[in-house]
């Protein structure tokens, strides 16, 4: 029988885990940015590999969960949108991997003048995922209280926006010695920063209706 | 060519199996939380206990109703409820095997000019309202507990789910029991008044006559369930309403009540020690008590939700069953009788039936009890093989998966 079983408890054990590879990876990504801003390129490159190994985790922990809930007929009626949520949590990851690569392999160069903006702009992003996690988790044990911790994530995603548009518009603007590939450049790296918060708003809406249903 | 009289009433079981099964495990099996193998095998195995241990109840209520005294009548009025009750599945409408033989008794009363007593007739059909109207208030009141503990403890979902997935197992053994206990009265209770078979002695326990029977009927009702049960099964799952897991374990929670309390003698007797009247015992129709437990949820959910056109289907159902059950027991005792010569019953009076009355249709041989006997032992080693080799084929397939997933991440590596 299900109760006796140690599926459940591995089961929880999982996604719990899953979702702290999420959370520090978010952590990682923020000093990874400080520290490519600083010019420290060993630590960035550490926490690099650090992002790259919790993202590889996370396709395990993702695979293994999805499998688990299919084999032991675990959560048959919100199975399917539990998987997707997991599914765009592990976007985030992935997006997480994706910036840092991307600053790894064009190594941009960043007027010290927009490092502000840029460690700014890194931390509202994360942050906007980063309230995602508690929310997720929500789900699993108090559902009524997902919907007002997802007001953060939609906070923080606005204010990646705004902060993104004034960067951009100071690029463009106001740079005049920058030549247009090097703005055309920092746009794509500020796209790629700001991407984060925008899957954070997608789970976030995903996580909204699903916390609905299960109330219902 | 007595046991030759009994396969109607087999039929009726498998029947009734394969359509009333769907009530105590057809929201489990629909909304996914058990798979239907699963469901198949605990429903026979408790459907044959509580037909055997407590069946005797509500059996006394049919013989009230009509007591069937000669066996070509019992053959006749069992085959005319199971061809109902078999057409109505084939259309897979959750009809009552409880209507349909109400409807074939009556036909036989009708036939052999015997008056139906209204006084029984009264009690039953009562309950026809009653039992649905008990299980939505059962309904409601176990899904506004369950909610409540819900929203009160931080319990993972995941946790949850599996302590609801484990509840509606435990409760859809209690649910099996009871309709084993309740319904076996409409699938043998017509054949008692004209069997009497010698003890069976099966080494732990003596099995009396009117046991066989409904240790024969369980067995019917079984094959029944394993066989036929999965597209009902599937249909009421979601049809009335789509039923989340909480609300499947609390309708199958409220409708085993509901059958339990008008099949326990006990509770009866208890209810008369403490000064209320007595429960009366008598075969509710699951079919009916399930919906009215369905639709107790939809209207504690305001209604929205409950697919009104499909309960329209089913209440047509409710009203065809005894009607079309009547009709076919009353055309075919007229051919039983007449062309190949068959006794069918004769008129009783209004009183009850006793047994000196119908000494001269019982069927007392000890041929027949060894045959029964070889069958009984027969079905339950072949049962017990079924499920052992069930039991080595879910385990060789979750060992399967386990190697696949982890040659998935080696390759990976």
């Amino acid at each position: 029988m299900p109760v006796f079983t140690r599926t459940t408890k591995n089961l929880i054990i999982k996604i719990d885990e899953f979702f702290d590879n999420i959370d520090l990876g978010l952590l990682v990504f923020r000093e990874a940015i400080k520290a490519y801003l600083q010019k420290d390129m060993e630590s960035f490159q550490r926490h690099l590999h650090k992002v790259d190994s919790l993202e590889s985790n996370a396709d395990k922990l993702q695979r293994s969960i999805e499998n688990e809930m299919i084999t032991h007929s675990i959560l048959p009626q919100h199975r399917a949108e539990v998987s997707t949520l997991i599914d765009e949590l592990d976007e985030i990851i992935d997006a997480l991997k994706s910036s840092l690569n991307e600053f790894n392999i064009e190594m941009p160069d960043i007027p010290e003048s927009l490092n502000n903006n840029f460690i700014s702009l890194a931390e509202t992003s994360a942050s906007a995922a980063e309230e995602l996690i508690p929310a997720a988790r929500a789900y699993f044990k108090a559902p009524y209280t997902v919907r007002e911790k997802l007001l953060k994530v939609y906070y923080f995603e606005s204010e990646t926006d705004k902060i993104s548009f004034s960067t951009k518009k100071i690029i463009f603007q106001e740079m005049k010695d920058l030549d247009l590939a090097q703005k055309a450049q920092l746009r794509y790296i500020i796209h790629h920063v700001e991407n984060i918060s925008d899957l954070a708003q997608k789970a976030a809406d995903l996580l909204s209706g699903m916390a609905i249903k299960i109330v219902m | 060519m007595i046991l030759f009289f009994l396969t109607s009433g087999l039929f009726l079981g498998w029947s009734l199996g394969a359509n009333d099964a769907s009530n105590i495990f057809g929201s489990a099996v629909g909304s996914k939380m058990i798979t239907f193998r699963k469901a198949a095998i605990i429903a026979s195995i408790f459907v044959i206990l509580g037909a055997v241990i407590q069946g005797a109840g509500a059996s006394g209520t049919l013989g009230k109703l009509g007591a069937v005294n000669a066996i070509g009548g019992s053959f006749t009025v069992a085959l005319a409820a199971a061809l109902t009750v078999y057409m109505m599945t084939k259309f897979a409408l959750p009809v009552s095997t409880t209507q349909a033989i109400v409807g074939a008794i009556i036909g036989w009363n009708f036939f052999t000019g015997n008056t139906t007593d209204s006084k029984t007739l009264t009690q039953i059909v009562g309950t026809w309202i009653s039992g649905p109207i008990l299980g939505a208030v059962f309904a409601i009141l176990l899904y506004i507990a369950l909610k409540k503990v819900k929203k009160s403890t931080t319990i993972h979902l995941i946790r949850f789910e599996s302590y609801i997935k484990t509840g509606l197992i435990l409760v859809g053994a209690f649910g099996a029991y009871s309709l084993g206990a309740n319904n076996i009265a409409n699938v043998m209770g017509v054949f008692l008044p004209a069997f009497n078979l010698q003890d069976l002695n099966l080494g732990i326990i003596i099995l009396s006559s009117n046991q066989q029977l409904f240790l024969l009927g369980g067995l019917a009702i079984a094959i029944g369930i394993i066989t036929y049960s999965k597209r009902v099964m599937e249909t009421v799952g979601g049809s009335i309403m789509q039923l989340s897991s909480e609300g499947a374990l609390v309708v199958v929670l409220a409708q085993s009540l509901v059958l339990f309390i008008f099949s326990s003698t006990s509770l009866s007797s208890l209810f008369v020690k403490i000064g209320l009247p007595p429960i009366p015992m008598v075969p509710v129709s699951s079919s009916q008590v399930i919906v009215g437990c369905v639709l107790g949820i939809g209207l504690y959910k305001g209604a929205r939700n409950i697919n009104f056109k499909i309960l329209g289907g089913i209440a047509m159902g409710w009203v065809a069953t005894p009607v079309a059950s009547g009709l076919l027991a009353f055309f075919s005792l007229f051919f039983i009788k007449n062309i190949f010569g068959i006794d069918v019953g004769s008129k009783t009076g209004l009183e009850v039936i006793t047994t000196a009355q119908v000494s001269n249709s019982i069927t007392s041989d000890a041929d027949v009890s060894g045959i029964i006997k070889y069958i009984l032992l027969g079905l339950l080693i072949f049962g017990s093989i079924g499920i052992s080799y069930y039991l080595l084929l879910e385990r060789k397939k979750k060992a399967g998966l386990q190697k696949s997933e982890e040659k998935f991440w080696m390759n990976m590596k």
